[in-house]
């Protein structure tokens, strides 16, 4: 084996598998922003701090800046684009979002939702610290996470309108 | 002279007004379907990157491109020199010295700033034009460096704009009342040596960008771009471009926040335009987080020196006198207008009569500064609650006493400022006590002692501020008496459609405001409908000539102007609608008709109804036979909302600069550990008023995120540069916002002091007035009174300031004295 | 930022990964990546190769050995150290420790070997590891050799794992009667390291490592009281850095009180 400066990979992304040529420098993000043309996930910062970009890869949610388009390769990635139904019917963490008013520009939200997928699919019961240590790593400029802590734990609670 | 009528206030009708709907915006961000600037696709797109200086001062000696375009895959790239060939700079709004100052889009001759760029690149893919960025050459000559703004203008100091010849921007004298006299009435007079408000922006999560295009046949720009004040681009852009204004059309969807920082993107918007025009292809730029932290647009630093407070035994304090000295950094882009800004709140929530401040604004090495969040009346509202907190603390004054003995009283509205400002309404001191009575103020003494027993110092402290909305741009004549801006405005239109479809366009561009949905709560309740009736369109597109001068969303202002424009739009439809249905039911007139459930009826019979979608048909594809008295009915409705300002006495400086006052009482509890100065905020209230409220849960949102920007702002957030202007906060690391566990408990409530000069009765509230940070230097140094007993007079105070104030109070005492009269 | 030109491999067996190491100049090991991205989305460092650890699946366990030591695969991610019953059970403080760092997307790709073979004086984990006295083992091409956690740790960015080498594993010695503490003060909660501590008590000794206050963790050794740990503290005459979060006295005013506090913590159990 030796290194490549670009490969094919094979990623599966909200149940779709996706074959693409890409260049090893590639950031997962951009992949999946660029190549794929999911551009629900979003950057706000250079050094991973923000959590814009988080998406949940083989069940676990990760920074999607701070990862390799490569590295995913053979890998299952969930983003916001999965969370409704092909219906159009929206996942209780969206309806609470917007039931409990925790978006103002929406540009932090698709993060913060995978951030709460996560937490909701390990903890059915979060305390308020636990629903805030999930989305640490998501920075949020316009709520003050508020309303954010409220909405997560009302879909925890299967409480979905306000 | 300047006066403010009342207008006729309609408080809103039972309705959809006052009701927190779900929002119209949400169904498409929750799935991540906005359209945010880097979400916009072209094909051929060249991607740019910026070529930027890492000195903070340097001439320019010399740039190599030819490295760089020798890369496969790059398009082209541009350089100062061909910028100032192409462009003329951009408009400056000062007088002499700051009028001289040259802006170009890209630096000319010299580099002023960390980052200020000196070539663009663009290329096939983002990592190529990254690639080729470094492969440009730039041999610079570096020069001294100005960081500090008291030392900017010492006569050794480097000059930033040799044009100038000087680092003044503005400078000019505020005098109301009679500051002497003051002096003669007073029992006390308390000098404060130095007061800072640091340097700090709101970093919207969204970085600046734009994808921009150029059609060759009809010289049209189509600039798909997230700036949030696209009147005050294009008048900038259009003349440095030497094109005309309509050619430079701004579109937006979704942006992810502005607050302020996406106001002056002008000068990397005329680079992309300039390429995209060059290259024959379309241009993409997304900002980078560490070029909007060096590079974009910072908020104001502030420093007043040898402030002078004359105060009665009691308390009642008369007035202040002052220097002032802002740091804008190394451009003026939006400045000099904090120069006069901060006068729209004078004497801050007080009755203070007798006001002198000698007003200074420098630039320095530093990132250029545009109107972050709460734009100049937070620096100066800071100054006002460090001046009673202070005073109340030396004199032994009770502060919430002090506060309410000072404090304009609800019965004096509206109140005329010693400038002629007119405070439209508001009752400060039942804010504070409630605001008071959500922490449990009663109960301090036992709060304290409880800290007491585990090792911790508890300090609570006031921060009160007024958020003052709708600009009268007239203020801009009493910093340059040749500026041709005054007045405001805001354009709507509200049409029916062919099949009676509600349709209504905006002039603004929100950044996460609600505007689609707060206006089409407006629009459901003057024509009967429900807000899912009415479609609000998204965003802003200047080709929807639904815009003017003033067109954009800042500065507090639209529930005050974009709403008065959506209502007034709607009430010329409803009339139209009423008039054509009069005519077609054989109605008396259009008096005798109403409109309910998507119908206009006869009031006298019901059952004659035409429906929307008969009125929208008959107009747009079935006119023929319809009288002449009917030929004026479009059912596409324009309005522009023009507040009533008169333009300010140049003279005196005197007149109404704003036409609402929303105001915010935050009251902040909080431990300080004093080994390390390590301080948490245990409970924290904040009550607002903002007039009538459309949609409350929404006005709640955006004082939960004035209090995380506020605190960010206290504990963690600055713009500290080294003395070689090197910025040392330039990435989220060091420049660390609040996360959701740095979040304190909040507890928030809010009255309702509607404004008797806007048609809804509201005021506008979002940028908030920064009471956190106000709250936070109160509380640490009531929190300290017993540990040394320091004065804070900086905004800022991360842990090792506090441990500072800890270790050497006596270096903060000597900064002040109370002397008697 | 955007990433150079890089080449990438991923192995599947260490003897590979050490091979891609030693024949590439300028290879460097590429892990959780929550570092290494980021430099190089900076481009502060650019390396040729990118040699991607993600398949060795030999060193992502967590176990505990005959002898009772803890051992930790390198590339055992933080979010597995926090809920791992072997660490749990064995010597706690490693994921008490863990679990303050950063965000929960950080600890799911973040690794053990990356905290501390990264060894940016602001981490978490090298306090820990040379206050409880763990062993590193290195992989080269000359076969296996083991370092102690003291000696590992040799300039800002630089440990003892060289180019052409890898960290595999980290054994942590049983607690025995020893207690385990760690204090810090950060840069807002779970935030980057202003002055951290780690510190074992052994009966009425305390050993106690400082991060952030030099380029490696400075081990001292004192009686486990406060005053004697202050002391031991000032007498090391430490010369920390100054930057926007504070000033070097700071820093060597808060490494007193974080050590004494780090004691503290470890005579609370542990």
């Amino acid at each position: 084996m030796e290194p490549v400066a670009s490969m094919q990979v094979s990623v599966t992304v909200n149940g779709d598998v996706y074959g693409r040529e890409v260049e090893a420098r590639r950031l997962l993000v951009h992949f999946i922003r660029d190549d794929l043309g999911l551009t629900g996930t979003h950057i706000g910062c250079d050094t991973g701090n923000c959590g814009a970009c988080t998406v949940i890869l083989d069940g676990v949610a990760v920074k999607s800046c701070m990862l390799l388009a490569v590295q995913a390769d053979g890998a299952s990635i969930e983003t916001v684009e999965s969370l409704a139904t092909g219906d159009g019917e929206l996942h209780p963490l969206q309806q609470a979002f917007s039931a409990h008013h925790a978006l103002q520009c929406g540009y932090c939200t698709p993060g913060m939702l995978m951030s709460a997928k996560h937490l909701l699919d390990h903890n059915a019961e979060p305390t308020e610290n636990e629903i805030r240590r999930a989305i640490q790593g998501n920075i949020c400029r316009c709520t003050g996470y508020v309303n954010i802590v409220e909405a997560i734990a009302a879909a925890a609670k299967g409480e979905v309108s306000a | 002279m300047t006066t403010t009528a009342p207008e006729k206030v309609e408080a809103p009708e039972k309705g959809f007004a006052g009701e927190s709907i779900p929002r119209k915006e949400d169904k498409r961000l929750v799935q991540g379907q906005g359209v945010f600037v880097d979400d916009v696709r072209r094909h051929e797109v060249g991607y740019v990157h910026f070529v930027r200086s890492p000195y903070a001062h340097a001439a320019i000696a010399n740039i190599d491109v030819s490295e760089a375009l020798a890369l496969d895959g790059v398009y082209g790239a541009l350089i100062g020199e061909e910028v100032a060939a192409l462009t003329d700079p951009f408009f400056q709004l000062s007088v002499p010295p700051g009028s001289e100052i040259k802006d170009y889009a890209l630096a000319v001759g010299k580099v002023r700033h960390l980052g200020d760029p000196v070539a663009a690149v663009a290329a096939r893919t983002r990592e190529l034009a990254r690639d080729a960025a470094e492969l440009v050459e730039v041999e610079y000559e570096a020069l001294p460096v100005v960081v500090d703004p008291e030392h900017a203008l010492d006569p050794d100091a480097a000059i930033l704009h040799d044009e100038a010849g000087s680092n003044v921007v503005w400078s000019g004298e505020f005098d109301w009342g009679d500051f002497d006299a003051a002096l003669e009435e007073a029992d006390h007079v308390v000098r404060i040596e130095r007061l800072h408000f640091d340097r700090f922006s709101s970093t919207p999560l969204e970085m600046s960008g734009a994808m921009v295009e150029y059609d060759r046949g009809t010289g049209q720009w189509t600039i798909h771009a997230n700036n949030q004040f696209p009147g005050f681009a294009i008048i900038m852009m259009g003349p440095a471009l030497r094109t005309g204004m309509d050619k430079l059309r701004f579109v937006s969807q979704d942006i992810g926040g502005g607050f302020g920082n996406k106001i002056c993107t002008h000068p990397q918007l005329v680079a992309l335009c300039l390429l995209a025009r060059k290259l024959n292809r379309p241009v993409q730029w997304t900002e980078w987080r560490t070029d909007q932290h060096t590079a974009n647009s910072h908020g104001n630093e502030r420093v007043f020196l040898d402030i002078e407070v004359p105060v009665k035994s009691d308390g009642t304090m008369l007035g202040f006198r002052c220097k002032a000295i802002d740091d804008c950094g190394a451009y003026s882009r939006y400045e000099p207008l904090g120069c006069i800004i901060w006068a729209q709140v004078t004497p801050g929530m007080y009755r203070w009569r007798n006001v002198h401040i000698d007003f200074t604004q420098v630039c320095t090495n530093k990132s250029p500064c545009g109107p972050n969040r709460g734009y100049s009346r937070m620096q100066h509202l800071w100054f006002t609650e460090r001046v009673i907190d202070i005073v109340a603390h030396e004199l032994e004054l009770e502060p919430v006493e002090v506060r309410k003995l000072n404090y304009i009283k609800s019965e004096e509205m509206p109140y005329e400022t010693p400038n002629g400002c007119v405070y439209d309404s508001g009752d400060y001191a039942r804010c504070l006590d409630i605001a008071l009575e959500l922490v449990g103020y009663s109960s301090l003494e036992e709060k304290r002692r409880n800290a007491e027993s585990r090792g911790k110092l508890l300090g609570v402290g006031i921060g009160s501020t007024l958020d003052s909305g709708t600009n009268n741009f007239g203020q801009s004549q009493l910093l340059n008496p040749d500026l041709q801006f005054s007045g405001n405005n805001e354009v709507a239109s509200v049409k029916l459609d062919i099949f009676g479809e509600v349709v209504v366009t905006l002039g603004t561009t929100p950044q996460g405001q609600s505007h689609e949905t707060v206006a089409s709560q407006i629009v459901a309740d003057i024509l009967g409908v429900t807000p899912d009736d009415v479609h609000v369109r998204a965003g802003h597109d200047s080709y929807w000539n639904t815009h003017a001068g003033f067109s954009g969303t800042y500065a507090s202002q639209f529930a005050v102007t974009g709403l008065g424009a959506v209502k007034g739009a709607t009430e010329l439809l409803a009339d139209q609608i009423r008039r054509l249905a009069a005519v077609i039911l054989g109605a008396d007139g259009p008096d005798e008709i109403e409109l309910g459930g998507g119908f206009a009826r006869r009031r006298d019979n019901p059952e004659a109804a035409l429906p929307f979608l008969a009125c929208g048909a008959i107009v747009n594809a079935n006119n023929a036979g319809l009288p002449e008295e009917l030929d004026d009915v479009t059912l596409n409705c324009r309005y522009v909302y023009k507040p009533p300002f008169q333009v300010p006495d140049k003279e005196r400086k005197f007149g109404n600069l704003t036409l609402t006052y929303a105001m915010q009482i935050h009251v902040c509890v909080l431990e300080v550990d004093p080994e390390t100065g390590v301080y948490e905020i245990v409970d924290y209230s904040a009550v607002d008023d903002c007039g009538n409220r459309i949609h409350p849960q929404i006005v709640e949102g955006q004082v939960h995120g004035a209090v995380a920007h506020g605190l960010g702002a206290a504990v963690f957030e600055t713009f500290t540069y080294d003395e070689d202007g090197t910025l040392l906060t330039s990435n989220f690391y060091d420049y660390h916002v609040p996360h959701a566990l740095d979040m304190p408990p909040l507890r928030t409530d809010a009255i309702e002091s509607p404004s008797p000069f806007t048609s809804l009765g509201t005021k506008g509230m979002g940028e908030g007035g920064g009471a956190g940070i106000h709250a936070v230097c109160a509380a640490i140094q009531d929190a300290l009174r017993s540990a040394g007993n320091a004065i804070v007079t900086d905004s800022h105070n991360p842990y090792h300031r506090v441990w500072e104030l800890l270790r050497n109070p006596e270096a903060s005492r000597a900064l002040v004295r109370v002397e008697a009269q | 930022m955007l990433l150079s030109e890089v080449g990438y491999a991923r192995p599947s067996s260490v003897d590979e990964a050490v091979r891609l190491l030693a024949e590439n100049d300028g290879a460097r090991p590429l892990a959780g990546g929550q570092t290494i991205v980021n430099v190089m989305k900076a481009r502060a460092a650019a390396p040729d190769v990118l040699v991607d650890l993600a398949d060795l699946a030999e060193l992502r366990t967590i176990a505990v050995s005959d002898e009772g030591a803890l051992e930790l695969g390198a590339l055992a991610t933080y979010s597995e150290l926090i809920t791992s019953a072997e660490v749990k059970e064995t010597r706690p403080i490693v994921a008490e420790v863990a679990a303050q760092i950063a965000d929960v997307q950080v600890r799911n790709r973040g690794t053990v070997g990356g905290n501390v073979c990264s060894n940016d004086p602001t981490n978490h984990l090298p306090p820990v590891f040379v206050a409880v006295g763990a062993a590193m083992t290195i992989v080269g091409a000359d076969g296996e050799r083991t370092v102690p956690a003291e000696e590992f740790f040799l300039g800002v960015y630089m440990t003892a794992a060289g180019p052409g080498e890898l960290l595999t594993k980290v054994v942590v010695p049983p607690a025995g009667e020893s207690r385990d503490g760690f204090s810090a003060v950060t840069i807002g909660a779970d935030g980057t390291c202003i002055v951290s501590a780690a510190a074992t008590v052994t009966g009425d000794q305390a050993r106690i490592v400082l991060g952030c206050v030099a380029a490696t963790p400075v081990l001292l050794t004192a009686a486990a009281d406060a005053e004697a740990v202050r002391e031991a503290v000032r007498g090391a005459e430490l010369d920390p850095p100054s930057d926007v979060h504070g000033p070097a006295e700071y820093r060597r005013q808060l490494a007193e009180v974080v050590a004494a506090r780090a004691v503290a913590a470890a005579g609370e159990g542990h």
